[in-house]
């Protein structure tokens, strides 16, 4: 495509019109087509991106995604960085993208003049990516687990503070996260703060309750049982009692902190959030009376299925509640998106209509310079935050003070365990040992001893 | 027809013009370490300077000092605790814990200890000697000075925002606790309040 412009460039420069403002323009829009040869399109780089997650190889995912954007100017760049440094076990490294990844979304408040005309003049891709609501309460979120993991709850709770800023930016009915106000109700608990986390779980419940099913989850029975508890905890009896029948858990019974036992918690990442794709149609638009190409993006997978994690504790079983549906919360936040972004699709396919025409007036090559160079900027905006997990789940438990040995077993279908993690937690006294885990797939694990043959 | 495209012209060339434009060289500039300079309006120097500021003043001029010297006869002896931060920023409180160290040590009137962490180190140090250190040199375990006070504190901080604008309000508190009695001989607290306003728009 680029040779192509090349070649013909000169021929259409040197011929009878003369240097006139469509030539201005035409050279500008050949700059321009170049300058975006580079951006190929987020979608097509998650997917190599993805391949090492899915070949149980998450090194090598962060290898090409540590070759994307030296200058961390891109917050979706920045974000994923994050996450797969995270995978690899390199918590201070995650925390430290991520907070350029803050950074670069605080920077893009406010309405960006060029990028919005450059929207509706070219594509969606050169407006700034800061991200979706989701996506950035959970950039809280995740960097608040790297700071439990480094040992440093009081970090995990400043970032909870911070998502409380953000989402109070947002208005006054702002878009909570069910999952981010149950962790910070966890780290709340955690540092003592036992009226703070109870205001936390009654939030994250009354979230799940009226959005459950939709972007988030049916309210989970582990809220259910911590919010009881925590009613109990701050001796809220009249509400504890409404509650307890609301959930119809006649047999619950809180428990009472004791020196004997502590917690643990298990968050179980279970495998990877959708990828947009790009879709195009013609539509017709009035104004110029003809049938013009729009590109939008769409998720054209649907949801995967995916293998159910337990925990295995003490021979054990217990099951994890699914506390996050990002997947879920991917295709509703796109949704709510679509108008806006078809508004700015129509807009930009008249104002490329009418380049078109004006080029085609000059004669056919410039015509179909023009019209090529349109087609092949019309992209669709793919971005999201791809390395995020398809789902949370969680389970809380109460053990013996010590060393314990826990699995976390992933299950097929049929009930087999396909893939499992070990981990040993040393569980204290009236506290929480989180034990925070990724998983995308049965790690080969012939596959070193073949290549060692 | 011919001014809509007058005007898309106009537009790609604006846009052209704007990708042309390269990154210019960073322009350093040095300021005087106790200017103030507020770029984001989060936690910066300033409000650290502020607090180290308020705090040494406070802390001796209290009777807690004169109050110690008359009944022991010597300088008290402090320790510095944690300082926990349950603000909602990422804030390094060793900058003006710092601060308020060098001036009360400067000042003769108190005298620190290092903290526990430190205390690992400099006893492995002394352990190392006891091997390796000529005999005149070497210094024996066992006469490290026991602190009288803990420094302890905490940051806080209330934020109220709505759509590109916040209010913030930071509350440091920092308490003397004297070791053995529990007994509180001193609490010194800074208040800081700011208010942030956010571009609408940016290029």
């Amino acid at each position: 495509m680029l040779n192509t412009q090349k070649k013909f460039s000169p021929d259409f420069l040197s011929g009878s019109c003369a240097i006139n403002l469509n030539t201005i323009k035409l050279v500008a829009v050949l700059c321009i087509s170049i300058s975006l040869q580079s951006c190929a399109s987020y979608g097509s780089h998650a997917v190599t991106m993805r391949e090492g997650l899915l070949h149980g190889d998450p090194k090598a995912s962060l290898a090409v995604a540590e070759l994307k954007d030296s200058d961390q100017e891109e917050v979706v760049a920045s974000l994923d960085k994050g996450m797969l440094r995270r995978m690899n076990d390199d918590y201070i490294g995650s925390n430290q993208i991520l907070e350029v990844a803050k950074q670069e979304i605080e920077n893009l408040h406010g309405f960006s003049i060029t990028e919005n005309l450059a929207s509706v003049a070219i594509n969606e891709t050169l407006r700034g990516y800061e991200g979706d609501h989701y996506e950035q309460l959970l950039l809280h979120a995740y960097m608040a687990l790297n700071y439990i993991e480094l040992g440093q709850i009081d970090g995990g709770r400043v970032e909870m503070l911070q998502a409380n800023v953000k989402m109070m930016e947002w208005g006054d009915e702002p878009e909570e996260d069910a999952f981010l106000r149950y962790l910070e109700g966890m780290i709340y608990e955690n540092m003592g703060e036992i009226d703070s986390a109870l205001i936390s779980y009654r939030k994250a419940y009354i979230i799940y309750k009226e959005k459950g099913g939709k972007q988030y989850p049916i309210a989970p029975d582990a809220i259910k049982k911590d919010l009881l508890r925590l009613l109990a905890w701050n001796g809220l009896w009249s509400e504890y009692k409404t509650y307890k029948k609301e959930f119809k858990f006649n047999d619950y019974k809180p428990a009472k902190a004791s020196n004997k036992y502590g917690e643990l918690i298990v968050l179980l990442n279970n495998g990877l959030a959708p990828i947009r794709g790009e879709k195009a149609i013609h539509i017709f638009s009035s104004e110029v009376e003809s049938n013009l190409r729009v590109a939008f993006p769409v998720y054209d997978h649907p949801k995967q299925s995916l293998f159910l994690p337990r925990v295995s504790v003490n021979n054990k079983q217990y099951a994890m509640d699914k506390v996050e549906d990002i997947d879920d919360l991917a295709r509703y936040s796109l949704a709510q998106d679509m108008p806006g972004i078809m508004v700015r699709a129509t807009a930009r396919a008249v104002v490329k209509y009418n380049t078109q025409q004006t080029a085609s007036d000059q004669g056919s090559l410039a015509g179909l310079l023009m019209t090529v160079t349109n087609i092949v900027t019309e992209r669709a905006d793919t971005r999201s935050w791809t390395t995020l997990p398809q789902e949370i789940r969680l389970q809380r438990i109460l053990l013996p003070v010590g060393e314990h040995q826990i699995k976390v077993q992933m299950v097929n279908v049929a009930g087999r365990v396909v893939d499992e993690i070990n981990e040993t937690v040393v569980i204290k006294p009236k506290q929480s040992s989180f034990v925070v885990k990724h998983w995308n797939t049965p790690v080969p694990k012939n596959i070193p001893l073949a290549q060692a043959k | 027809m011919k001014l809509q495209a007058l005007k898309s012209t106009l537009l790609v060339s604006l846009f052209s013009s704007l990708f042309l434009l390269t990154a210019c060289n960073p322009t350093v500039t040095r300021v005087d370490s106790d200017s103030v300079t507020d770029l984001s309006g989060k936690w910066n120097d300033t409000d650290s300077r502020l607090v180290a500021e308020e705090m040494i003043q406070d802390v001796l001029s209290r009777g807690w000092l004169s109050k110690f010297n008359r009944a022991k006869g010597k300088a008290p002896t402090v320790i510095v605790g944690t300082v926990r931060n349950l603000s909602h920023e990422h804030i390094n409180t060793r900058t003006f814990i710092a601060d308020m160290e060098r001036e009360l040590i400067n000042s003769g009137e108190v005298e620190f200890v290092a903290s526990a962490k430190d205390r690992e180190e400099i006893r492995s140090e002394v352990k190392d000697q006891d091997l390796n250190a000529t005999e005149a040199s070497r210094k024996s375990m066992g006469n490290e000075i026991g602190a009288d006070f803990m420094l302890q504190g905490s940051i806080n901080t209330i934020v109220d925002a709505v759509s590109g604008e916040q209010a913030r309000f930071y509350q440091i508190d920092l308490t003397l606790i004297e070791l053995g009695t529990n007994r509180k001989v001193w609490v010194g607290q800074k208040k800081i309040k700011k208010t942030v306003e956010k571009g609408g728009f940016r290029l």
